[in-house]
């Protein structure tokens, strides 16, 4: 089997200041990477770097969609758009920054569907029902604006809206992080469903060890913008390696 | 068939003045198809690390680790993850679960890995759930507020649902009462006769000797004394 996604050597400076460097990743279909660290040591910036959200210095991206391997830092920019509407996904923390407010949850879903050329109005309304069912929304709310949802209904809008046309790759940047634990709880049900039911491949970044734990079969530990360990996710948690992931590790409160 | 060869397994705590544990040095033990291995010895002597670096939690120093022939090779964790889904299970001590998932869906799950008929998938799980007297009206329940032995029959439930060619078995009966520990036994028993190469920790004589185990005093083998 072939890695849908590998990242290498990959670099991204702010001005002096690093921001990741010399990070690797290799994604293999049905998998999911989880990207640990304390704040500030770079989970977010590696992880727009690998999703078009940011430019990196140097380094290496390939994607495999099935038929060919792309250069995703080489390809033109109206290519990189394309992939980033179709083939790739982005879920962030805030479900604000993900979704338009003044758009109808409805109108949000059939966006992606609608840039990759669907026109007839049965078929999308079908998909958004379907959607709206798979991340538990009432079918009621189709019209309704996002700003009359919860915390925790946007988030899911925000998965529905992202995986509605089935991406190969879909990168999340804390997708728990603002949401209260019971709702955390629904999210990572939800989430860990999809991966088996839609196969998905996932780069997902947190700093909660419980969440990756739960969802991620590859973990990548991050100090200072560098990989300090990573390998297999409760191989890394139960017997870590490294100073810093035993220090991370051992920090965790127990409940 | 599980092998271990020349092992080496020992813990350095970096941030507890790099302090060096070594559990075990030159470590080998060999378990065939329909054999039950119990590993014996008081609790610290690495009974659980062997378990922990056959299913590739632990790494190891140096040695080798052969699972059906396959290599334990943390270099290439996509070879571990893909011995997880065909090969080994591990029934482990607790029951570690997303919170609010129903109890049969957590049954549910590793069967789910290989055969996507949710309807035969179900059916499978009703079936164990009702042989281990998980009453009925639990199924659609998370099992977080289960009593312990309900807790660990729905972990048994979820290891033994499937036919797996190598099963780690850590203390699967140590809260049971004598009723369902018969019948944890029976299914591993079950699981043997079908070929299974299984290692296990049993915390008590009665079910070491009803499972006809090979016993390994760990003690005799262990460092960390």
């Amino acid at each position: 089997m072939q890695p849908i996604l590998s990242v290498h050597n990959l670099n991204k400076y702010y001005g002096n200041q690093v921001g990741c460097k010399n990070m690797n990743l290799t994604l293999y279909p049905g998998e999911v990477v989880g990207v640990v660290g304390e704040s500030g040591s770079g989970k977010t910036t590696f992880i727009n770097s690998i999703s078009g959200n940011l430019i990196p210095d140097s380094g290496k991206i390939l994607i495999e969609t099935g038929n060919e391997t792309i250069d995703f830092l080489e390809i033109s920019e109206s290519l990189k758009r394309l992939l980033i509407r179709t083939e790739l996904a982005f879920v962030h923390q805030n479900p604000r920054d993900g979704l338009r407010l003044d758009v109808s949850a409805g109108g949000n879903i059939s966006e992606r569907l609608m840039s990759i050329g669907q026109r007839n109005y049965g078929n999308i309304r079908q998909t958004i029902f379907k959607w709206l069912d798979k991340v538990e929304i009432d079918k009621s709310r189709v019209d309704d604006f996002p700003r009359t949802f919860s915390g925790g209904m946007l988030q899911r809008l925000q998965i529905a809206k992202n995986l509605v046309t089935s991406p190969k790759i879909i990168f999340m940047d804390e997708p728990t992080g603002g949401l209260d634990v019971s709702v955390q709880a629904k999210i990572l049900d939800l989430l860990r469903k999809l991966v088996r039911e839609l196969n998905l491949s996932v780069v997902i970044v947190s700093h909660d060890l419980a969440v990756i734990r739960l969802l991620a079969d590859k973990i990548i530990v991050m100090k200072n913008g560098e990989a300090v360990e990573s390998g297999l996710c409760d191989q890394v948690l139960d017997d870590p390696q490294h100073s810093y992931t035993q220090l991370l590790v051992s920090s965790v409160l127990q409940v | 068939m599980i092998e271990l060869n020349k092992i080496t397994k020992k813990f350095t705590l970096h941030n507890q003045g790099k302090t060096n544990i070594l559990v075990f040095n030159n470590l080998n033990l060999k378990i065939n198809p329909g054999e039950i291995v119990a590993l014996t010895g008081p609790s610290g002597v690495g009974k659980s690390s062997i378990l922990k670096m056959i299913y590739g939690n632990y790494v190891f120093q140096s040695g080798q680790i052969k699972i059906n022939n396959h290599n334990i090779d943390h270099k290439y964790p996509r070879n571990i993850i893909e011995l997880r889904k065909n090969i080994i299970g591990y029934v482990s001590q607790f029951l570690r679960v997303i919170p609010r998932v129903p109890t049969i869906e957590i049954v549910m799950e590793p069967l789910l890995e290989i055969n996507s008929d949710q309807d035969e998938v179900r059916e499978k799980a009703e079936k164990i759930l009702l042989k281990l007297n998980i009453d009925k009206n639990l199924w659609n329940l998370s099992p977080l507020t289960f009593s312990g032995g309900e807790q660990q029959r729905v972990n048994v439930a979820r290891g033994l649902i499937r036919n797996y060619p190598c099963l780690l078995l850590d203390e699967p009966t140590a809260s049971l009462d004598s009723v369902n520990k018969d019948i944890v036994l029976n299914l591993i028993n079950e699981k043997k006769d079908s070929g299974s190469s299984i290692i296990g920790i049993f915390h008590d004589e009665y079910s070491r000797k009803y499972l006809n185990a090979r016993e390994i005093d760990i003690t005799k083998i262990s460092n960390a004394k």
